[in-house]
C-alpha cells in the first residue's frame, strides 16, 4: 500500500514532511518520536481527519480506520457502541468478551473507566475489516494488563485481516512487543524506517540512537 | 394592595374568562414559536459548532449579535414589514397571533442557535474526529452530534420559550395588546395597571413567575444531568 509524499503547515510552519512510503499487508509499523514530533499529524493526514498541504488524499483510496488516542464514548450503551458502524451483534459479543468488557455491555458507555472506553474503542474499530488501520497511542490510559491484551487483539486482528496496522507509539518497549518496523519521526521529519529489531538495536541515524537511548526500552 | 392580591387569587381560582383567555393565547404563541425557533435553531446551531466552512466565524458573531436584539428593534422590524407601508401589507397580519410568531421567532432563534454552537463547538472535534476515524457519513455524525446534545436541546427549548413568555416589546408593537384576540400575559400586566385593575395584572404576574420557576427547575435538572 503506498502512501504518497505530503507535508503540513500551520500558521506558515511546517511541522510534518515526507516521501512517497510503502506499506505491507499483514505487518504492524510502530510509528516512534518525541511529543510535538509529527507523529499524531501523521496519523491524522493518513487517515484523512485532516487534509494535507495541497488537499489532495495522500492513499489510492482504500479504506482506512482510525482510532483517536481521546476516544469518544458515545451516549448509548457499550454494545451500541460497538455496534455503531458494523451492526454484527456475534462479532461485538466476541470481541468485547476478548477485552474483557462483556459484563459491562448494556451500561451507558459515558459512566466508563478511561481504560474501558479505550477497549470499547479497540472494540468498535475492530468490528470493520479495513485496508489499513491507524491507532493512535490506543493503550495510554490502559493497564499493563489490558495493554498486553490490546496488543496481541490488535496482532491478530492484523494478521486475520490481512492489512496494514500502524500504531503510533511513544513506548518504545510496545513497539518492540508489536511492530514488525519502526518508523521514527523526529521534528516533522521521517528520519529511519527499518525492521524492529534493527531500529532498536542498531539504528543508522545518530537522532534514532539519542533518541532511543533517551527513552530507553 | 391586600385587597387587589385577594382578588387575583380568586381570579386564578375560579378561572377567569378573560384571564383564561390572555394564558391561551400566550401559551398559543409562546409554544409556536419556540417550538419553531427549536426546528430552526437547533439544526443551524450545530451548523455553527461543527461546521468547517468559510464565513463561519462571521456567522457565529452574527448569532451572537441577534442574541442580544431588543424586542422594540424586532418588533419595529415587523412593524414596518406588515404595517400599510410595509412590504407584506396585503398579507393583514398586523395586530394577529401570527405575527406575534414570527417576531417572537426571529427574537428567539438565535438565542437557540447560540447556545447549541456554545454546546456543539465543545464536543464536535472529538465526534467528527471518532467519527470519521470509522468511516462513518455526514448524516450518522450529525445525529450522533444531536444525540449528545439531547439535554441541550431541551434547555435551549426552555430557555427560548422563557424569552418568549416573558418577552413584551414585540409582541406589543406587531400584537397591539387587543383584549380576546391578541393580549398575552405581559401586555396584559401593562394594559391593566395602567388602567387601575392591579388584580388581573398580579394574577398574571402569579402565573409568570410560577412558570418561570417551573422553567428554571427544569433547566437546573437538565444542567446537572449535562455537567455528569
Amino acid at each position: 500500500m503506498k502512501i504518497r509524499a505530503f507535508s503540513k503547515t500551520y500558521n506558515g510552519k511546517t511541522v510534518l514532511k515526507t516521501e512517497d512510503m510503502f506499506f505491507g499487508k499483514g505487518k504492524i509499523y510502530a510509528v516512534i518520536g518525541a511529543n510535538g514530533s509529527g507523529k499524531s499529524t501523521f496519523a491524522k493526514i493518513i487517515s484523512a481527519i485532516e487534509k494535507a498541504d495541497d488537499g489532495r488524499s495522500v492513499t489510492d483510496g482504500e479504506s482506512i480506520g482510525y482510532m483517536s488516542q481521546k476516544s469518544f464514548p458515545f451516549r448509548m450503551s457499550v454494545k451500541e457502541n460497538v455496534m455503531l458502524k458494523v451492526k454484527d451483534e456475534t462479532l461485538a459479543d466476541t470481541l468485547m468478551e476478548w477485552l474483557e468488557i462483556k459484563h459491562l455491555s448494556e451500561h451507558n458507555a459515558k459512566g466508563l473507566s478511561g481504560g474501558e472506553t479505550a477497549r470499547m474503542a479497540l472494540a468498535r474499530i475492530l468490528m470493520e475489516k479495513y485496508d489499513m488501520v491507524i491507532f493512535d497511542e490506543p493503550c495510554a490510559s490502559m493497564d499493563m494488563k489490558s495493554t498486553l491484551l490490546s496488543e496481541e487483539i490488535i496482532r491478530d486482528y492484523c494478521g486475520d485481516k490481512e492489512c496494514v496496522v500502524i500504531l503510533i507509539t511513544h513506548s518504545l518497549s510496545q513497539a518492540k512487543r508489536v511492530a514488525d518496523e519502526i518508523i521514527f519521526i523526529n521534528e516533522g521529519r521521517i528520519v529511519e524506517q527499518g525492521e524492529t529489531q534493527k531500529i532498536l538495536e542498531n539504528p543508522e541515524k545518530e537522532e534514532t540512537r539519542e533518541f532511543i537511548r533517551f527513552y530507553g526500552i | 394592595m391586600q385587597t387587589a392580591f385577594m382578588k387575583a387569587i380568586s381570579l386564578i381560582m375560579t378561572a377567569d374568562a378573560s384571564l383564561i383567555d390572555i394564558l391561551i393565547t400566550t401559551a398559543k404563541t409562546s409554544i409556536t414559536s419556540s417550538l419553531i425557533a427549536l426546528i430552526i435553531g437547533v439544526p443551524l446551531g450545530i451548523l455553527l459548532g461543527a461546521g468547517a466552512f468559510k464565513g463561519r466565524g462571521i456567522l457565529v458573531m452574527l448569532n451572537r449579535t441577534l442574541m442580544g436584539m431588543p424586542p422594540v428593534v424586532c418588533g419595529l422590524l415587523f412593524y414596518m414589514l406588515f404595517s400599510g407601508v410595509g412590504p407584506f401589507r396585503h398579507l393583514r397580519l398586523l395586530f394577529t397571533v401570527e405575527v406575534m410568531i414570527l417576531a417572537q421567532t426571529v427574537l428567539i432563534t438565535p438565542i437557540v442557535a447560540g447556545n447549541m454552537e456554545s454546546f456543539v463547538s465543545g464536543i464536535s472535534e472529538l465526534i467528527k474526529e471518532t467519527a470519521k476515524g470509522l468511516g462513518l457519513g455526514r448524516i450518522k455524525t450529525f445525529y450522533l452530534i444531536m444525540n449528545e446534545s439531547v439535554y441541550q436541546i431541551f434547555s435551549a427549548y426552555l430557555l427560548a420559550f422563557a424569552r418568549a413568555i416573558a418577552e413584551v416589546g414585540a409582541v406589543s408593537m406587531v400584537g397591539g395588546a387587543i383584549a380576546w384576540k391578541t393580549n398575552v400575559m405581559t401586555t396584559a400586566i401593562m394594559q391593566y395597571t395602567n388602567m387601575g385593575d392591579f388584580a388581573l395584572g398580579i394574577a398574571l404576574g402569579i402565573i409568570l413567575m410560577a412558570i418561570s420557576l417551573l422553567v428554571n427547575i427544569v433547566l437546573y435538572v437538565l444542567q446537572r444531568r449535562l455537567s455528569r
